[in-house]
């Protein structure tokens, strides 16, 4: 039995029974949509619509279609690739990391950080495709035995290991994530009462039975996974950040940039998560599982690593006026008084400054508040990668060469259409699969609730109303 | 095979404790969520499954690492940027990754192969409410050789809200 502490403060709240956690949970998959739900799903649909109609255009017409230009050869696709798999990081962390920490409070948000894993590597596998500009020989990266005599990938490079990290990462976050989902699906095919719900949850139940014998091996193998994880996530974004890292470019070529891109990434995937919470806790009305103090908790964590990466940006400058390297310090003045010192500013301001208004609690409890700061760590993010890539490439050693880089419409098509593939993802998501973990839930919830008086007549009810849902 | 149900996981603990002491044998305890503790008073042994996970880590780890030699040193050596062909350290990310696919696939397919799952099998589903909000305990017996009176009256007394008896199909 799990020890319940009388100091601290339920995970759940509303006295919910296991009843409770079914019902609430399973609302929007047995009902017909909310308006809210169709809102929120044709929006979505139609920014997809940007998203496919400007990377069509793309693959048509070829790079040529970006802003481009032969100085700064990676600017949106990248910044977008690595803004979208640093939000995937978010979802590992929290059912991996604080799984490894016995930290329960994941257990009501982790199911869907890991959906918002799983769709943001989607959003940012689509930016490497087309950034390639012929996304038909994608498979080139992989050693695969071919007509040219067996011409193998270089595996000195980190755009090779870049290719094994991520698709790594997306196939077994989407285990992970499956199989935390089976006995949850099993919940949904033992209530189905439509053919179709029975016959489509009990297809991927694969015969979940709730066994003892089967929950032990589960067990075992989550907490395998959880172990395999962690290490994964960070190999994930160290890898991602050695793309930059082991180039001779000034402002890329540090070696800090592994561990302030892990830093980065789980401070741009709770600014996610905490988006996607904050109005899922409103729309679908799970106040009582998303607890104030689960916000606030996330809230604490966006803190500690926005100021991570605040000084990793610090450490930055004085590594490179350390260093003595005239072309290294050029970079850096270049990126804060430079002509895109704009970009600096604002990466600097939404992600050192802005979350250290979670120093105090009432913000940290403050849904509005949340939203906010959750949107401005994004944007925030996304010119960290932005000012990472482009001020570094636009002025390189030659001045001759050096170059402004401008967006075209389609490359902002396709990063507002990115969004548009999220959501669109995340909101069938939420149509169709439970968006709590039901079965973790319910094995936090205090075991002695129905030590009360009424506890007869409760009995009695459930099962009345069990025996009209089942006909038995 | 008899079934006693209960609404609340301490309450199957501690019958399942009772039925084991006074010798009964339990078929298995069906739960919508892990009851800690119950597996080892059930007398079911650590899984072997984090062995299985270390052979396959290592199955990935060799095979990334011989394909990785023989892709650049044996079978085409190029020199690229005047590097050396064969250079361990820079097989180390692939390595790790390739080792983590084998063991999560690897595990997560002996998972299902152990507890004989696949997609579309029909559930033998003891009661359909072990996946909502119920605990059954179900105790093997045998016909005119178990004490059934005797069992009952543990499982009610242990607070059992139902009891009740299922034929083995097999």
């Amino acid at each position: 039995m799990s020890y319940e502490s009388p100091i601290r403060d339920q995970l759940v709240t509303g006295g919910k029974t296991y009843r409770d956690v079914t019902r609430d949970i399973t609302r929007p998959l047995e009902n017909p949509p909310s308006k809210g739900w169709w809102i929120g799903f044709s929006l979505s649909t139609l920014v997809l619509a940007i998203w496919i109609a400007a990377t069509t255009y793309t693959v048509i017409v070829g790079l040529g279609a970006w802003g481009l230009n032969k100085t700064v050869g990676w600017a949106f696709d990248i910044t977008n690739f690595v803004f979208w798999v640093g939000i995937g990081h978010a979802g590992t962390l929290i059912s991996a990391v604080l799984l490894l920490f016995r930290q329960k409070w994941r257990m009501s948000i982790n199911r869907s950080a890991e959906a918002m894993t799983i769709f943001a590597v989607i959003c940012a596998a689509s930016f490497i495709l087309s950034h390639m500009g012929r996304p038909w020989v994608a498979y080139w990266p992989i050693p695969l035995p071919n007509a040219l005599g067996t011409l193998w990938v270089n595996f000195n490079s980190p755009l090779v290991w870049d290719v094994f990290a991520i698709s790594t990462y997306f196939s077994v976050s989407l285990v992970f994530w499956y199989i935390g989902l089976i006995p949850d699906i099993a919940t949904v095919r033992d209530r189905a009462t439509t053919k179709a719900r029975k016959f489509w949850y009990g297809l991927f139940a694969m015969g979940w039975n709730g066994s003892t014998r089967t929950w032990h091996r589960y067990e075992v193998i989550s907490l395998i996974l959880a172990g395999i994880s962690t290490p994964l996530v960070l190999s994930v974004h160290s890898i991602v950040s050695m793309d930059f890292a082991t180039s001779l470019v000034p402002g890329w070529h540090t070696t800090i940039f592994p561990p302030y891109f892990v830093a980065g990434a789980i401070f741009s995937g709770f600014g996610m998560v905490l988006t996607l919470l904050v109005i899922a806790r409103e729309v679908m009305n799970y106040k009582d599982y998303i607890t104030e103090a689960h916000l606030d908790a996330m809230a604490k964590i966006v803190m500690v690593t926005g100021t991570m990466v605040g000084m990793a940006y610090i450490t930055e400058f004085f590594v490179a006026a350390y260093s003595g390297v005239e072309y290294e310090q050029y970079a850096f003045l270049n990126r804060a008084f430079g002509p895109y010192w704009w970009s600096y500013w604002t990466m600097m301001s939404c992600n050192l400054i802005a979350p250290q208004v979670f120093w105090s609690a009432k913000a940290r409890k403050n849904p509005k508040v949340l939203f906010v700061m959750s949107i401005i760590v994004n944007i925030g993010m996304w010119f960290e990668r932005f000012v990472i890539i482009v001020t570094s490439l636009h002025r390189d050693f030659l001045p001759s060469s050096w170059a402004m880089y401008t967006p075209t419409v389609t490359e902002v098509s396709i990063l507002i259409g990115s969004f548009g593939l999220f959501f669109f993802l995340y909101f069938l998501f939420s149509k169709f699969l439970p968006s709590i973990n039901m079965a973790e839930v319910k094995s936090i919830i205090p075991t002695h609730h129905d030590d009360h008086g009424h506890a007869d007549h409760h009995h009695a009810h459930a099962t009345a109303e069990k025996g009209a849902v089942h006909g038995h | 095979m008899i079934l006693g149900v209960y609404d609340n996981p301490d309450k199957i603990y501690a019958a399942t404790k009772k039925l084991i002491n006074s010798g009964y044998s339990i078929e298995d305890v069906y739960s919508p969520f892990a009851i800690h503790g119950i597996d080892r008073l059930m007398g079911i042994k650590r899984s072997r499954l984090s062995v299985a996970a270390f052979l396959f880590a290592m199955t990935g780890l060799s095979l990334a690492v011989i394909f990785q030699v023989y892709v650049s040193k044996i079978d085409w050596p190029m020199i690229i940027g005047g590097k050396p062909n064969l250079h361990i350290p820079t097989y180390i990310p692939i390595t790790f990754e390739l080792s983590i696919l084998f063991t999560a696939f690897g595990m997560v397919a002996s998972f299902f192969i152990v507890n004989r799952m696949f997609w579309g099998k029909n559930a033998d589903i003891i009661d359909p409410r072990v996946t909502d909000d119920l605990f059954v305990v179900a105790v093997n017996i045998k016909e005119h050789k178990t004490d059934v009176q005797a069992l009952n009256q543990i499982l009610i007394e242990n607070g059992a809200i139902e009891v009740r008896e299922r034929i083995k199909e097999d």
